[in-house]
């Protein structure tokens, strides 16, 4: 057990920076998730905790002890890999067995570990199997054995379950939740859903551009979100995003104004949430803009606005209906709206 | 990380055998490009140029290997037959091999079987091939003289390996069917990466056949295709083992590739110097293609 | 004009036509010198087709004065000395081509490659005088050194073309759970590009069986190899073609083997992995 302290790390490759002076300490049995889009150093992050990429500056701690210099097999870590990274050519068992093998636990311990082990993900009866006679769940759960079957000090995940269909992920995103708890063991999670973020994080690292655009409790993430670029990728409809003039305390659009309260800032983005908008009739509303789409998601409803050159996405309630083209009013309140100073990409806070 | 060192001692034998064997080899004939050493009069090479003794002004002296090649007619000759077998051997085996792709690439149990056929000519000794085909093209009772009985008569007579032109023809022949099975395999490879999609939708859409294939299919096999033309120049351009088993050169120099020349010049005439020199010149082309077929490996990746 | 079906019959006709004969093109030659190792010298003159088999031609080459067992025993030898010395190396040094980035590992690259296409004679030439010199010329010692200039080259390329195809995730896999660089070779890479190293390395056994032009030039008698040995068969009446032809079979027949074995890979090699 031990807590993961990033110093001031970077990493490029020639002139390409995959990640710029990150620094960052993961608590003892805490599960941070590194969420971010493609491109956005993640992987690359999690990969020099392993050992597998050298940091071009900065330092690494794994507990106490500084682990830069320190090959991957000595840095006590276990790896989830995206495609799981199983040898072909071993059986199951063996597949599990190999890190005791290579780490010299002593072999009277291995059929008991492995067997245990395999009993917590449920793979007791294919321990004879090839990996290519398994499904993807199966194969999932064999590299998942493999990393818990020698109690490592940091558990590293990088999209362990993108390769599976959205059934499966929904599940193994339960269980993977319940084994940490269970094993109360550091992890580090690489994934680019930010609904599985949300689920499995105690904090998420928003990552953008190799640098760490925000680094919170989901909680925080989603309702407190500190820029643009967080606000934006966080949230399924995603934030509305308008841009306008912030002046005496008024935020203006060429359609509607909204009272926020704010200082002053010539050139600023208001930003709501789809649920936090509310559809009215036009008379009575903040503004009113023309139906551009209209969709059906089951528990609620999405109704698209156009106004000049923006659209706002607003959710309603499961019986909603209305036609294409048709004018609609929206309410807009201030208290749900965010309001960040364009140039800077930062949240104006009151 | 330890890695560090541990890659390079991983290189280090292989290319420690690269550079003994073919490297070293290369700059000596280099070197020797600029000496005189005929091997049966001499134990050891003379240099062509000393300064003291010629001083700068014959410094040609140093190039008189270069210049004897350039003046001599065989050697151009040579370059002549390397040439003409060469673009006739890579049109005809690429043309045809291209052709026999298209016809074998949809699958099925009969091309299948014909598929694998198409790997022995390749595994088969070239001066196998040679005396193999000697053997047929012999005037008596060889397999053309059989086959021309029967179907052309005035053609059953005509002795192949004794005529300029008609040797060419055998030797281009040999070749031909020595590489046309390979380069087919490798354009199969080729197509079987063309995108079904774009050529289904390309018919959708309303081409026909032929239009899909210039559309469609020849773009995207084009790298394919370029790989399949260098390489096969760059063998031709080396053919010896048929040149020897087949025609040994002639007759009267019809049939005498450069690589033959050379062989004949280093170890007939024992000349060392002078084989080396003309080495060289053929070393030259060979330098540009190879280059060219570099371009076209590294590009894909 | 035709109706559709009728256009599709005569196009599927002339396709199976122009395929058959190309199949017969191809088995011709092969075919000839089948039949020749199996007539009498009387029916090769005679050129028939329908002849009584023998296998008399087959106990004559492998008497004196051809003893082709010996060549037979050479070109073995001196293929698989080549192929031993030359795979374990290009593997390692595949692997580390195929996994780091080692600084001017273009130009090892590139040099490396470009002595696969320069003419073999420039080679050779150095070679000779050496081993004039060293007084090693006709061993099979020699041979197998001018050989490994031609089988290095591309068995480092063609295994460099397996090992990128193996995913990285595995390797990586093992270096987490504890192994070390060497432990990764053994139990994880080496497992699982072991086809690939075989097919090089049958592969490169082929083409130092039929490698003729070092041969014809280092070796003169006790070290003279198959393709070399073809040479041999003649006699005052002129070119004993029954005896080529047997001979031809011996050479012809294994490789055809090895080369069935591996046919999938076959182009892949040849092309040193540019076409895939």
């Amino acid at each position: 057990m031990a807590s993961v302290k990033l110093e001031n790390i970077s990493k490029s490759w020639g002139n390409v920076t995959a990640v710029k002076n990150i620094s960052l300490t993961i608590q003892d049995q805490e599960f941070l998730v590194l969420l971010g889009p493609s491109g956005c150093g993640k992987t690359t992050t999690m990969r020099m905790i392993a050992g597998l990429e050298e940091p071009s500056k900065g330092n690494i701690f794994i507990g106490e002890k500084r682990v830069n210099d320190e090959l991957p097999k000595d840095r006590d870590v276990a790896m989830v890999f995206q495609n799981y990274g199983l040898y072909p050519h071993m059986s199951v068992y063996e597949n599990i067995r190999y890190p005791l093998k290579v780490r010299k636990v002593p072999k009277s311990l291995h059929e008991n570990l492995v067997r245990k082990t395999a009993q917590k993900v449920e793979l007791e009866d294919l321990l004879n199997r090839r990996p290519r006679e398994l499904s993807g769940g199966q194969r999932q759960r064999v590299a998942l054995a493999r990393a818990i079957v020698r109690a490592p000090t940091v558990f590293l995940m990088d999209e362990p379950l993108s390769n599976l269909d959205a059934k499966l992920r929904v599940n193994m995103r339960a269980e993977l939740k319940h084994l940490q708890h269970e094993l109360k063991i550091t992890t580090i999670y690489v994934t680019h859903d930010q609904i599985e973020a949300m689920t499995l994080a105690d904090r998420v690292a928003v990552m953008d551009h190799g640098i760490i655009s925000q680094l919170d409790s989901p909680e925080k993430i989603y309702n407190d979100p500190a820029n643009l670029f967080v606000a934006g990728f966080i949230g399924s409809p995603s934030m509305n995003l308008v841009k306008g003039e912030l002046k005496e305390g008024i935020f203006k659009h060429s359609n509607f104004s909204v009272k926020v309260g704010l200082k002053e800032c010539s050139e600023a983005t208001l930003g709501v949430r789809p649920e936090d908008l509310e559809l009215t009739n036009p008379e009575k509303a903040v503004c009113s803009g023309r139906v551009y789409s209209f969709e059906l998601t089951g528990e609620s409803t999405l109704v698209t606005l156009q106004f000049e050159e923006d659209r706002l996405t607003v959710r309603g309630h499961n019986k909603y209906r209305v036609e294409i083209d048709e004018i609609v009013g929206v309410n807009i309140f201030p208290e749900k709206c965010y309001i960040f100073e364009t140039e800077t990409q930062q949240r104006l806070r009151r | 990380m330890r890695d560090r060192h541990l890659k390079y001692l991983f290189v280090l034998p292989a290319l420690i055998v690269v550079a003994s064997t073919a490297i070293w080899p290369l700059l000596q004939s280099f070197y020797l490009s600029f000496r005189e050493w005929k091997l049966n009069r001499a134990r050891e090479s003379k240099a062509l140029w000393d300064f003291e003794y010629d001083g700068w002004e014959n410094i040609t002296y140093l190039f008189d290997n270069y210049l004897q090649a350039v003046q001599d007619d065989l050697m151009w000759n040579a370059v002549q037959v390397t040439s003409i077998f060469t673009v006739a051997s890579v049109i005809l085996s690429v043309g045809m091999a291209l052709g026999l792709a298209l016809l074998l690439a949809p699958g099925g149990k009969f091309r299948l079987t014909v598929r694998t056929m198409l790997i022995l000519p390749f595994a088969m000794s070239p001066a196998l091939i040679g005396v193999s085909w000697r053997f047929m093209f012999q005037p008596d009772f060889g397999l053309f003289k059989a086959f021309f009985d029967v179907l052309f008569p005035p053609l059953a007579d005509v002795d192949w390996l004794g005529d300029p032109i008609l040797a060419m023809i055998a030797l281009v022949g040999s070749d031909v069917w020595h590489f046309t099975p390979f380069l087919t395999l490798v354009f199969i490879g080729g197509l079987a990466t063309v995108p079904k999609d774009a050529q289904e939708a390309a018919t959708i859409d309303g081409a026909t056949s032929w239009m899909v294939f210039r559309d469609v299919t020849l773009p995207s096999i084009l790298p394919v295709l370029a790989v399949g033309i260098v390489l096969k120049s760059i063998f031709s351009l080396k053919m010896f083992d048929q040149v020897y088993m087949l025609t040994n050169g002639g007759p009267a120099y019809a049939t005498q590739t450069l690589a033959h020349y050379i062989y004949f010049n280093g170890f007939k005439y024992y000349d060392m110097g002078y084989a080396s020199a003309v080495s060289y010149m053929l070393v030259i082309p060979m330098f540009g293609l190879t280059w060219v077929y570099m371009k076209l490996v590294f590009l894909k990746r | 004009m035709l109706s559709r079906p009728a256009r599709k019959q005569i196009n599927d006709f002339l396709q199976f036509f122009l395929i058959l004969s190309a199949a017969v093109f191809i088995m011709i030659p092969i075919y000839w010198i089948i039949s020749g190792a199996f007539k009498q010298q009387v029916d090769i003159f005679q050129l028939k087709l329908l002849f009584t088999p023998t296998l008399e031609n087959f106990k004559i080459i492998f008497k004196s004065p051809y003893n082709l067992l010996d060549k037979l025993y050479n070109s073995t030898v001196v293929a698989f000395s080549t192929v031993v010395v030359a795979i374990p190396l290009a593997t390692i040094a595949a692997y580390s081509f195929s996994r780091f980035r080692l600084t001017g590992e273009r130009i090892m690259f590139v040099m490396i490659l470009s002595t696969q296409f320069v003419p073999a004679v420039v080679i050779v030439l150095p070679f000779f005088i050496l081993f004039r010199d060293l007084g090693i010329l006709d061993t099979k010692l020699s041979l197998v050194l001018v050989n490994l200039s031609l089988i290095m080259p591309f068995a480092i390329w063609m295994i460099k073309g397996f090992i990128d195809g193996i995913p990285l995730d595995t390797e990586e896999a093992a270096l987490v759970d504890g192994s070390n660089r060497i432990q990764v070779i053994k139990n994880v890479v080496l497992p699982m590009a072991l086809p690939g190293v075989i097919t090089a390395a049958i592969f490169c056994f082929i083409l130092a069986w039929n490698e003729f032009l070092f041969a014809v030039i280092i070796t003169t008698n006790k070290a003279v190899t198959m393709p070399v040995g073809l040479s041999m068969f003649h006699a005052e009446e002129g070119v004993l073609w029954h005896l080529i032809s047997a001979a031809g079979i011996m050479i012809m027949l294994p490789m055809f083997v090895l080369a069935t074995l591996i046919q999938k890979h076959f182009v892949q090699g040849m092309t040193m992995g540019a076409v895939r």
